[in-house]
């Protein structure tokens, strides 16, 4: 089993008698890009701040990188680099001193801090702009610049609340590239949105809350998997001499549920296959086939999209 | 530093301000001690109880047996605001706290040597073990460091023309005023060192004096009142509590770079006070006593500005708080039951007084002293009275009306000087405890 470096069981929110947040059990494995979806007014945020130890769970209990948020929240803190959904602006501030101020709350030496900064600009491309005010940058590079604050103190774990909210669409794929950077760090990102083109891009695991509950959770393929019974292949030959080779080909092929004709498109044979195995099994499939010397003209897997996935699932929960 | 080494950080330093804070207890506890002896003493229930005491705390001093237990009271009380302030400065792992630490051991040191301060050795062992405490750690010895909320202030409040104008204005105003008092007065005689000069020396050094004051008055609280309820409303609070900062740092941090200012402004002004010199009539004594009574004042008053920016969520709400309350503090509270006590004085205690009881009129005398103290102008003319006609800056006896009896008083500054630093150091402490339980109540939300 993979490390698992937030932990979340049965965690429990409530405002008043309004339940935000209730018995959510969430694991994000170390190293993942986290996809953590759900509609406005979900939970999200407010599992967030619980993980981030700004709120305190009413029941429940989490952990990150190993320490308890309710117990140990300082360690927490050391571990996390969070970023609000709300950009915090200092008016009166240039950009270095934004990071330099916040690199030094993280307790890091005056003489490593102006390396540091120079090294987080670069990475997040601000350099140009060291010595502007903060308050002077467009809502990318407050974006970019609360990213590279989140990086001050080399955490483990970056939790990031709508990071790609509220942005054009370029500097949408800017912020996704930087995730996948990141990730490429080692740091393990959990992010929330309600976009669903920055999860199927991006992530490895996704999380699906609705009304405060874990709806679905598991890496990208588990969860297709899991929502998709099996998979569905078709093979585009020839003639239909060709189409039933295929069929005795694959009739005893492991984890092929069902062998259909389709009807003949374009003067070319389709046949569709209802495979239950996984990537590695469609690839030897596809080997079994030209092993068998027909000619194939077209192999595909047709891949459900995450939007018909998400609307499935979320399906009358939605208030 | 990893997660593991913040956790440990946190302990050790929780247990240095938990040790001062005990120790702050212990001094409390004693000045009470003291208090409850003295009153006793003071009904004449046992006759030497003063001449004991004052063997037994302070038998290295000279004088009135009365007065010097009524100044190991105060200096119980003074230990205890410092130790408080020093359990802040500690967990906000302030630079200054470790020299502090180690200045009030020695200061404690020479109490005990030079005045006979027997009460110094608990003091002197709190600081130190406390010293110890924190230097064995190696990491909690090098996580002592200039505050980081402090300098990001700073930064921008020294930036740009602003804190230039700021400061031209002020000094020009002060310069112009200083001019104008000169010119008044300057027909009274020109010859430095005569009588007439050192006249308008001593109105120079009154004006600059009364004017620094009302300065303090108007911006301490304003600076401070906006800290916290400011970050909240630039939504800055939550990163800040996600980093490291402990509550502690950004209390101080605040409070010193709105401190910081003050200072530079009462630094300008130190150049126009010590222009009265060159007219004489005005001593150095008077110039120190008037400095320290600044600095408390601004201390005090910028943390009344915090403790109310700690408990309301707008700084509108927190700076009317805070004024309100400066105002009714200084002004309506010492004017109005002084006024009260004076009538009620003479009618009780005077020639033909209705309830001739000393120990009552010394009750009301300890009283009216005590309302002198909380506004400092009241206490700086007092305390400046005694000096010039007296030539007393410390304790001094005054007679009773109704028996003749003698009560020993300190001059105005050392009570207010004691009294505001056991108020600033007890708020300190309670704005803290009010930013955690800030951080334990939900901020109303918007999806
Ligand atoms: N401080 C609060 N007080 C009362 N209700 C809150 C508070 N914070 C969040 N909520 C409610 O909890 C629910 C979940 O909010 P949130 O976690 O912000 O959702 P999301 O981030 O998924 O959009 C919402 O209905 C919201 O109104
Ligand atoms: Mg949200």
């Amino acid at each position: 089993m993979t490390d698992m470096i937030i932990v979340t069981k049965d965690l429990v929110k409530q405002f008043g008698k309004f339940t935000a947040v209730n018995g959510l059990s969430l694991q994000v494995p170390a190293g993942s890009i986290y996809g953590f979806v759900g509609p406005n007014g979900a939970g999200k945020t407010t599992t967030m701040r619980m993980l981030t130890t700004l709120t305190r769970p009413t029941h429940g209990e989490a952990w990150v990188a190993g320490h308890s948020v309710t117990a140990d929240p300082r360690a927490v803190r050391r571990a996390i680099g969070y970023m609000p959904d709300e950009f915090g602006v200092y008016d009166d501030m240039r950009v270095w001193e934004y990071l330099d101020f916040f690199a030094a709350c993280y307790d890091i030496p005056e003489n490593q801090r102006k390396p540091l900064i120079s090294d987080l600009l670069e990475l997040v491309d601000l350099t140009h702009r060291r010595d502007d005010m903060v308050d002077k940058l467009s809502r990318g590079m407050k974006q970019r610049l609360s990213l590279a604050r989140t990086l001050a103190h080399d955490p483990s774990v970056l939790i990031l609340d709508e990071p790609a909210s509220g942005l054009d669409p370029r500097a949408r794929v800017e912020i996704r590239e930087l995730l996948v950077e990141l990730s490429k760090m080692g740091k393990t990102i959990f992010f929330s949105t309600h976009i669903l083109a920055d999860v199927s891009e991006i992530c490895t695991h996704i999380g699906i809350i609705e009304a405060g509950q874990m709806i679905a959770q598991g890496s990208m393929n588990d969860m297709r998997a899991q929502l998709q019974p099996h998979r569905e292949i078709t093979v585009t030959v020839k003639d239909s001499d060709a189409a039933a080779l295929v069929r005795s080909t694959l009739e005893s092929f492991p984890g092929v549920i069902g062998i259909k004709d389709l009807e003949p498109k374009g003067g070319r044979s389709l046949v569709r296959i209802d495979y239950s195995g996984d990537d590695d099994g469609v690839a030897a499939m596809s080997g079994a086939i030209n092993g068998a010397g027909i000619a194939v003209l077209g192999f595909n897997e047709e891949t459900k999209d995450l939007e018909a996935i998400f609307m499935r699932v979320t399906k009358g929960i939605v208030t | 530093m990893t997660p593991e080494s913040v956790s440990h950080l946190q302990r050790v330093l929780e247990r240095a301000a938990r040790i001062l804070r005990i120790g702050a207890l212990v001094n409390g506890a004693l000045a009470g001690l003291i208090l409850v002896l003295g009153i006793i003493g003071a009904l004449r229930i046992f006759p030497d109880m003063f001449a004991t005491l004052h063997r037994l705390l302070l038998f290295n001093t000279p004088g009135a047996d009365d007065a010097t237990v009524t100044g190991a009271m105060l200096l119980a009380l003074l230990n205890l605001s410092l130790l408080l302030v020093l359990g802040v400065g500690a967990l906000a792992r302030e630079t200054w706290t470790l020299a502090a630490l180690f200045a009030l051991a020695l200061a404690n040191l020479g109490a005990l040597i030079g005045l006979g301060y027997t009460l110094a050795p608990l003091t002197i062992a709190f600081a130190l073990y406390t010293l110890y405490v924190i230097l064995r750690d190696r990491i909690a010895r090098g996580a002592f460091r200039p505050n980081p909320v402090m300098i990001k202030e700073l930064r921008g409040r020294m930036r740009g023309v602003r804190a230039f104008v700021v400061l031209t204005v002020y000094l020009s105003l002060m310069g112009g005023f200083a001019m104008l008092l000169y010119l008044i007065y300057s027909t009274a005689g020109r010859d430095p060192g005569s009588a007439a000069a050192g006249e308008i020396g001593r109105v120079l050094f009154n004006g600059v004096f009364a004017v620094e004051l009302l300065l303090i008055i108007f911006i301490a609280p304003a600076f401070t009142a906006g800290s916290i309820t400011g970050e909240r409303e630039r939504q800055t609070y939550d990163l800040l509590r996600t980093t490291l900062l402990s509550n502690a740092s950004f209390v101080i941090g605040k409070l010193e770079s709105a401190l910081g200012y003050v200072m530079l402004l009462l630094l300008a002004g130190i150049p126009l006070q010590a222009f009265a010199f060159l007219f004489g009539g005005v001593s150095e004594t008077e110039l120190l006593l008037s400095l320290t009574i600044l600095v408390i004042t601004a201390i005090t008053l910028g943390t009344i500005g915090i403790y109310f920016s700690a408990g309301n969520e707008r700084t509108l709400n927190a700076s009317v708080r805070a004024y309100s309350t400066t105002l009714i503090l200084l002004f309506v509270v010492p004017s109005v039951i002084s006024l009260i006590l004076a009538v009620l004085n003479g009618f009780l205690f005077g020639v033909s007084g209705l309830f001739p009881y000393a120990p009552l009129e010394a009750v009301f005398v300890y009283l009216s002293h005590f309302l002198t103290s909380i506004n400092p102008l009241a206490a700086a003319v007092t305390t400046q009275n005694l000096l010039v006609t007296q030539q007393i800056a410390g304790f001094y006896p005054f007679t009773l009306s109704v028996d003749g009896t003698t009560i020993p008083l300190a001059s105005p500054w050392i009570n207010f000087s004691i009294l505001y630093t056991a108020a600033a150091s007890i708020l300190l402490t309670l704005t803290i405890r009010a930013v955690r339980n800030l951080d334990e109540r939900e901020l109303p939300h918007t999806v």
